[in-house]
């Protein structure tokens, strides 16, 4: 599975890049793939692009606030959480999505 | 720069003694302030709550990562604090937390980007499980500086 997605947190200081450290980490153990873009105090880092986008199976969003630039993802199916989701347990939120997504 | 640079001997206590939460961010606020980092304890430990009422700050894995942007923050860093037992903390696994990172950040940042850069690769790290055990039987500075 390939996906895609955001971080973003309260502050933009910290919760951000644990998410996303999380997401990464948990779709490698899984044989994944995944583009995480962080929304922060620092401003967006790592943005996804449009090929990385295209060839996604899914898009996830891990916020506590409002992201910019969804409509990037529009034709894939959207998953939004907030990041204590994937803090909290990635591996099983993954295994989730994936259930979901790829069999289908 | 790179990570090491901003973990700061003078604001980290590896043998932190503090029976609850507000003693323990009570006391690295103290560290913070001594070292010229904020300027009034009280009123950052204050803005430090108000970050604390929007959410859990315990990540789970017995850390946790109190911080919140605060006008008497005149420098960034961070203050760690570790301690033997643990204590009673909002945290995501239900258990309580032994290791702390005390973010100070203020709330004009366009001069600070390398600093929270560098906060924000220390807070990656806390991502990363190998990483989060290495920390937790870090006994002094430089096994702590080892991990990043």
């Amino acid at each position: 599975m390939k996906i895609v997605g955001i971080a973003a947190c309260t502050s933009g200081i910290a919760h951000t890049y644990i998410a996303k450290e999380k997401i990464v980490r948990a779709a490698e153990e899984l044989g994944f793939e995944a583009h995480i873009e962080t929304q922060g105090t620092i401003g967006t880092e790592d943005e996804v692009t449009p090929e990385q986008i295209a060839e996604a199976d899914v898009a996830l969003i891990a916020a506590d606030i409002k992201v910019g630039g969804k409509e990037r993802f529009k034709g894939l199916p959207m998953v939004e959480v907030p990041t204590e989701a994937v803090i909290k347990a990635p591996k099983k939120l993954l295994q989730t999505i994936e259930a979901k997504v790829m069999k289908k | 720069m790179n990570v090491r640079e901003v973990l700061d001997e003078r604001v980290i206590d590896l043998q932190m003694k503090a029976n609850n939460k507000r003693e323990a961010i009570t006391y690295l606020a103290g560290k913070l302030k001594d070292a010229g980092y904020i300027a009034d304890v009280d009123e950052y430990v204050e803005d430090i709550y108000l970050r604390e009422s929007m959410g859990q700050t315990g990540i789970g894995n017995y850390i946790a990562i109190p911080h919140g942007k605060s006008d008497s923050v005149t420098q960034v860093g961070i203050a760690i604090g570790k301690m033997e037992e643990e204590i009673e903390w909002e945290t995501l696994d239900g258990n309580g937390v032994k290791l702390i990172f005390l973010f100070a950040v203020g709330n004009d940042n366009e001069n600070a980007k390398t600093h929270l850069r560098l906060l924000a690769e220390v807070a990656r790290n806390l991502g990363n499980d190998d990483a989060v055990r290495a920390l937790l039987a870090a006994e002094t500075v430089e096994d702590l500086k080892a991990v990043f």
